[in-house]
């Protein structure tokens, strides 16, 4: 199953809890411990009790409106809500008593008694909470075969949702996103009893910057994300475990693709960076790995074999470094990973004793104190921790090509190169007599270059990007690389090989090693266990 | 007057060589020739090869190779939900169908604990398209080895019988061969009406054809020189390699599953199970003979017995809910739901579940991990081992030894590639 | 049922070599260490209190971190390799577990004690790669020769492509 709290981090796993502040609680017979203000839901799930609950979410505060988790606890006349009763010394709970089992099966009763018939044609089908509960605790059929109450059922509520209000549950959980997390007052309940809806606030969309979220936290199908709704089955995805290269937060996702092409980002739970959540843009940074992508390596506009444009890109850079290495520069840029800028950094610095190295970057855009960075670039920090000051701006690089200082120019990566508003003839890469580029699109620059290598993507690489916090994140491979690309560490191997180098790397990993021992900021960072793709019909539920 | 084995003819001079019998046998110069049988050879059904070495006609060493008709059984099964098993179990044995769906069906069962509530009726079900299947399943055998003998008649008496069982299940199930009859907790439906008359009849029908084949080759000159005594098979030979079957009781060995371990409810019903003595290729038809006609006694019995009933477990976590309420209520749509997806769900945990297939003791071995899909579904293939004894009976044999021994051994490529 | 076969056991193997045994759903079953492979089996054929002469079944199971009966999880070897065995004259039943690591993936063959269990092993060596020390001709039965990999281990991907293979003239058989 996946782990969610696999991440790499440089801070110190918490100290214990000293035994003062600890509870005993008999949870079905057996006693436990828990530290103090631990909420009773969480204590009997995390020994095996499996209560089901809707409307309980460990990010958001705790209503109870929908009773699915009620318990039995010695002494209390009326079932507890374990989502708002915090553990207390010496309680007793059952919850699999027969008052507690007969008392979730009612509950889901009244739940599914106005629920659409809509499972073959609604998206959360097969992670869908309500599913799951009832097939676990109730499986008995309908008793009520009288006429369901009619809601909206296609209501588009902001730029990337769209409700059915006929599947809400009514649990309120993304109110509460709205509330809490995004601190903006969207959503609302409406009307009453059986004719309670969903619906936005007066005068409001869902359109904050995290309203992809509730569609996360919805335990049905009643918010559904307009980019994903009906592109894919959900056991039919992959999930694997990565990080967000939207910005220098970092947040840490799971990819969720099938047959090599990725559907949907969504955020992975770390207490010390994202929390539960992410941002809307951040879950929109998939489309560019399949889109406009450079498939193959190019020489002068042909696309050829690795050998001949890995020959051909040997021969020029040899070419030029013999002519002089103060002419050559290298681009680094802060969207590539530790391991493509460390071995790019041993490559130009330590074997070629190269100069003239500059750093490119998405430029930076909007920020706010909830998650998202005014640093669009994942691994800026990375970046200059690797060229350790001697890495210049894009405007240097600008005034060299303007002054004629460079005659050869390695990039690896193009993000950000060419400004998307720059003025033409703002980076003047027609003085180049030779352009060498690594990236990812089949974008201005790699059409300017004379040899284009393919370069995989964030989402097609292993390796580690490093937050605004210093954090080292892991990112894991989640589909295969678009045509022929490879990734830097690899094609810088090759390339330094052509260039009578000597840098021979085989795994990420072993680039990862290295660079750990050699740089300083990397010094706590591990590269993680081996995890296998989890595919989401084994997860069963997601909410 | 057939009964004599002495030669009609005197012998004749051919083609101006000596007849080979008056040659001393280290005079002909021979070596070991590497000879090759199959993969694609017509006595080589199922799709194995065998290696042979050959001095003149005799086999010196054999080796088989088989894996040509693997179709990874066990990786899909690990991929597919435990009611999606049941396609591909059809195709293990498939001439045999319906004995591997229960085969695997009674595995399933066995983890989930509910072998006792399985319905009575669905119970009966089970042992009488098994006993059809079985019956189907050593006619074939029967048949083509006949004809690869030469006996070409007696294939088509056998496969005009098989025609008639096969017509029946496919009025069962829609199919002859892919049937997908069973599900976990029962049969997907009820047998059709008529179905007592019209299998009844063909139970008579048969018996005249199996007295017609008897008739043409029990007492045949030229079917009895080819099968007595070749290929045989020790009983050790069997316990050491896990013989079991008609093979196995071709050698003396006197294990069969319904007797000795009965389940379902073979315990009801009389029948012998026969065992050989000598362990050669006619000792394996005999016995195959003599298993169909024990099979069809147990079919009348089990038509005369059966009781009215459902044919499905009553347990909302394995049982599909009927279709009216599916579309008409949100529960039972979550139900079937989840069932289809998910895969029903059986507790973690692993187990060896065995029955008497048309080759012998059919084992499944799966183990759960909680999920609705196996974590590895192992099929233990009776004909698998009688193969591999293969290796250790023909040396020594003619090349043309091969054909009957290879036949009556019955090994369905399906079943022992999987 | 067999519960004599695991008092049996339990009675002439002292030294650990049953690392556990129990009954599930009406099976018995006995994990045995490693070494004791072969002695184990071998005690089983020929004592005439369990006499186990026929050999129905060796396969193996990739556990991957899952949970294995009688393995304590941190240190269950990855595969287990899973012996079936059955007396006719007693008509009882056993299944013997071993763990193999997969640093080492090797155990003793059992081919001197059934004959059988050729082919089997040389199954259980082609779909997980475990080797048996000792096998006369250990060498894929199912896959062919040049296939690269064990394909029923876990972190074989299904959909994984070999390379394709060409007959030239004298490739070996």
């Amino acid at each position: 199953m996946a782990d969610p709290t696999t991440t790499t981090t440089t801070s110190a796993p918490p100290a214990a809890p000293a035994p003062a502040d600890t509870v005993t609680v008999t949870i079905d017979g057996k006693a436990h411990q828990f530290p103090k203000g631990t909420v009773l839901l969480e204590a009997c799930n995390a020994v095996g009790a499996d209560v089901p609950f809707f409307c309980y979410h460990p990010g958001l505060s705790s209503p109870a409106v929908c009773r699915q988790c009620l318990v039995d606890v010695k002494g209390q006349p009326k079932p507890v809500p374990s989502c708002y009763t915090p553990v207390a010394d010496k309680m007793e709970v059952q919850t699999k008593s027969p008052r507690a089992l007969d008392v979730r099966r009612q509950m889901l009763e009244f739940t599914l008694v106005n629920h659409p018939i809509d499972c073959p044609i609604c998206d959360k089908a097969g992670e869908c909470m309500l599913q799951k509960h009832y097939f676990d605790w109730d499986a008995k059929y309908a008793r009520n075969d009288g006429i369901k109450v009619k809601k909206d059922k296609v209501v588009d509520v902001g730029p990337h949702i769209v409700l059915d209000q006929e599947r809400c549950i009514l649990c309120t959980r993304c109110i509460r996103v709205c509330d809490e997390v995004a601190k903006k007052h969207q959503l609302e309940m409406a009307d009453r009893g059986d004719h309670e809806v969903l619906t936005t606030a007066p005068g409001h969309k869902l359109d904050n910057p995290y309203s992809l979220n509730t569609v996360d936290v919805c335990p049905v199908g009643a918010l559904t994300s307009k980019d994903f709704r009906f592109s894919m089955r959900a056991w039919e995805l992959t999930a694997t475990q990565s990080i967000c290269p939207g910005c220098a937060t970092g947040c840490n996702i799971e990819i969720h693709h099938s047959r090599g092409k990725i559907h949907r980002l969504v955020p992975r739970v770390n207490p010390a960076v994202n929390k539960h959540w992410m941002c809307d843009e951040g879950r929109f940074t998939y489309k560019p790995v399949h889109a406009g992508r450079l498939a193959a390596p190019f020489v002068r506009g042909t696309p050829v074999e690795w050998d001949r444009a890995l020959d051909e890109a040997g021969k020029l850079l040899r070419a030029a470094l013999d002519a002089g290495p103060a002419k050559v520069g290298v681009v680094f840029n802060a969207q590539s990973t530790n391991e493509d800028l460390y071995a790019l950094g041993r490559l130009a610095f330590d074997h070629l004793g190269l100069t003239k190295t500059y750093l490119a970057g998405v430029d930076q855009g909007w920020s706010d104190d909830i998650l998202v960075s005014a640093d669009k670039n994942p691994n800026r920090a990375g970046a200059t921790a690797v060229g350790a000051g001697r890495l210049r701006t894009l405007l240097d690089l600008a005034k060299d090509l303007k002054a004629g200082a460079l005659t050869t120019l390695l990039v690896v990566g193009t993000d950000g190169v060419l400004a998307k508003d720059a003025a033409p003839g703002a980076l003047p890469l027609d003085r180049l007599e030779t352009l060498v580029v690594i990236g990812t699109h089949r974008d201005a620059v790699a059409a300017a270059a004379k040899v284009a290598l393919p370069l995989a993507a964030w989402a097609e690489a292993d390796g580690t990007f490093t937050n605004k916090l210093g954090m080292v994140q892991r990112i894991r491979a989640a589909v295969p690389p678009a045509g022929d690309a490879l990734a830097g560490w690899e094609i810088l191997s090759h390339l330094a090989r052509k260039l009578g180098a000597t840098m021979d790397f085989t795994e990420a990993r072993a680039v990862f090693n290295e660079a750990k021992q050699k740089l300083g900021f990397m010094k706590n960072a591990e590269w993680g266990r081996h995890m296998l793709p989890v595919q989401l019909r084994f997860a069963s539920t997601r909410g | 007057m057939a009964d004599t084995l002495a030669p009609l003819h005197p012998r004749r001079v051919v083609l101006g060589f000596q007849d080979t019998e008056d040659m001393i046998a280290p005079d002909l110069p021979t070596e070991p020739i590497p000879l090759n049988m199959g993969p694609s050879h017509p006595a080589m059904h199922g799709t194995v090869r065998m290696v042979l070495e050959v001095e003149g006609e005799r086999i010196s060493s054999a080796d088989i190779q088989i894996g040509y008709l693997h179709r990874c059984f066990e990786k899909e099964s690990e991929a597919a939900t435990w009611t999606q098993v049941f396609p591909y179990t059809d195709r293990l044995n498939y001439i045999s169908p319906m004995l591997n769906n229960v085969g695997y069906a009674m595995a399933v069962e066995k983890l989930l604990g509910v072998t006792d509530k399985i319905p009575e009726r669905a119970q009966f079900i089970r042992v009488i398209v098994g006993e059809v299947s079985r019956i189907s399943d050593h006619l074939t055998c029967l048949g083509a080895s006949a004809m690869e003998l030469g006996a070409f008649t007696v294939f088509l008496y056998a496969l005009k019988a098989r025609e008639w069982l096969f017509e029946l299940l496919e009025e069962v199930c829609g199919a002859r061969l892919t049937s997908t009859y069973l599900r976990i907790g029962g049969v997907s439906y009820d047998l059709p009406d008529g179905f007592d008359g019209k299998l009844r009849s063909i139970l008579d029908r048969t018996r005249v054809v199996m007295q017609d084949i008897g008739k043409l080759l029990d007492r045949n000159r030229i079917f009895r020189d080819r099968m007595d005594g070749i290929g045989i098979i020790t009983q050790a030979d069997a316990l050491a390699y896990g013989i079991t079957g008609p093979v196995g009781r071709s050698t003396g060995l006197a294990y069969d599953v319904r007797k000795d371990h009965p389940y379902l409810v073979y315990d009801r019903f009389d029948f012998d199970v026969p065992v050989g003595s000598v362990g050669d290729n006619f000792d394996r038809y005999a016995v195959r003979v003599e298993e169909i006609n024990q099979s069809m006694r147990i079919l009348d019995q089990a038509l005369t017995q059966i009781p009215a009933g459902p044919v499905m477990i009553n347990d909302p976590r394995i049982a599909l809910p009927a279709k009216t309420e599916t579309y008409n209520s949100i529960e039972a749509m979550i139900a079937h739901f989840k069932i289809i997806m998910d895969g029903i769900r059986v507790p973690p945990g692993e187990t060896y579940s065995y029955t008497e297939a048309g080759n012998g003791e059919l084992g499944f071995f799966i183990v759960s991990d909680g999920t609705g899909r196996p974590w590895k579904c192992r099929v233990r293939p009776p004909c698998f081992p009688a193969t591999a004894v293969l290796g250790k009976v023909l040396p020594g044999l003619f090349i043309a030894d091969v054909v009957p021994t290879f036949g009556m051994i019955n090994m369905i490529g399906g079943e022992c590639d999987r | 049922m067999a519960q004599i076969v695991l008092d049996k056991l339990a009675a002439k193997f002292t030294g650990g070599e049953i690392v556990a045994s129990g009954t599930e759903l009406g099976d018995e079953w006995a994990r045995v260490r490693r070494d004791a492979w072969v002695a184990v089996a071998a005690f089983l054929r020929d004592d005439p209190a369990t006499k186990m002469e026929m050999f129905i079944d060796l396969t193996c199971v990739d556990r991957f971190g899952g949970g294995a009966p009688g393995a304590s999880a941190p240190e269950a070897a990855r595969f287990d390799v899973v012996l079936h065995l059955y007396s006719v004259s007693l008509k009882h039943r056993i299944r013997l577990y071993a763990g193999v690591p997969e640093e080492d993936p090797s155990l003793e063959t059992l081919v001197s004690v059934w004959e059988g269990s050729n082919w089997f092993e040389r199954e259980a060596y082609d779909l997980y790669g475990v080797r048996f020390k000792g096998h006369p001709d250990l060498r894929r039965i199912l896959m062919y020769p040049e296939f690269v990999g064990h394909p029923l281990r876990k972190d074989y991907p299904k959909e994984k492509r070999q390379p394709l293979v060409r007959r030239d003239a004298g490739a070996r058989d």
